[in-house]
């Protein structure tokens, strides 16, 4: 059954914040499609959405903290997973990257 | 999935995860224990699972599936870690909260940790639930609040 007018102003915001269903998603984007007016509504919101975006820190690691995470997960990976080895020769091989890695 | 391979697809996801992390904690050092923990929870449980994953490297489509595979089960142990560390340093510590970001961090972790999956990391309802294990209802309510309260802030500095 199709919406009217008001419902679909109803769903821009669950809309935008991905809480429609398939269905839902796909009769809104149709509606839009075909209502120049109603794209205006959706961008204004949209345009406020990015300004919320805007007010979640965008916090980069420093080279150093980057480094020393990376390597926490490497010694962690190779602690913690054992890879089962298929001959001597692989077996000599991640006994060497074991040892190299502590 | 040999170590190598889960190393490809879990290191460059490092910045993310710290960024999540930070978002509940605000503070380097607790944060990058947050994930360091979170990821070592992670491997603990699902190491089974990953060394039986068959995975070619050489296909940068399954990399970059696998790879979010992987981000939404280690956002998962984060998540957990994390909620129960802020809860237990709410108390005990006094965290200084970056004052450029004022808003954002005067929201509860759980509402600052939902907008992040949302907003930043554009995840949809569905993951959130799943990382979080939330209601959807409750996931809803967070994002309205958190989408609330800071719209509220942001239009009351467009007045001043």
């Amino acid at each position: 059954m199709m919406m009217d007018y008001q419902s679909y102003e109803k769903k821009i915001v669950p809309y935008i914040d991905g809480t429609l269903s398939t269905d839902d998603r796909n009769e809104f984007e149709a509606f839009v499609a075909t209502h120049p007016d109603f794209q205006e509504k959706l961008k204004v919101k949209q345009d406020e959405i990015f300004a919320l975006r805007s007010l979640i820190p965008n916090v980069t690691l420093s080279a150093t903290s980057r480094a020393t995470l990376e390597g926490e997960m490497k010694t962690s990976v190779y602690n913690l997973i054992k890879e089962r080895p298929k001959n001597v020769v692989e077996y000599m091989k991640n006994f060497y990257q074991e040892m190299t890695n502590r | 999935m040999k170590r190598s391979e889960i190393l490809l697809l879990a290191q460059p996801l490092a910045e993310r995860l710290y960024q999540v992390a930070y978002s509940i904690i605000p503070d380097d050092l607790q944060a990058e224990q947050i994930v360091i923990d979170g990821f070592n929870a992670f491997l603990l449980k699902e190491s089974r699972k990953l060394t039986a994953t068959h995975f070619d490297s050489q296909n940068k489509k399954e990399v970059l599936v696998q790879r979010k595979n992987i981000f939404k089960m280690i956002l998962k142990n984060i998540c957990d870690i994390g909620l129960r560390r802020s809860a237990q340093l709410n108390d005990q510590l006094g965290i200084d909260q970056p004052a450029e970001f004022k808003s954002y961090f005067s929201l509860d972790a759980k509402v600052r940790l939902i907008m992040r999956l949302r907003y930043d990391l554009q995840l949809n309802t569905s993951d959130i639930e799943e990382i979080l294990g939330f209601a959807r209802h409750e996931v809803i309510e967070k994002i309205h609040n958190g989408r609330f309260l800071l719209m509220n802030d942001l239009n009351k500095e467009a007045v001043v």
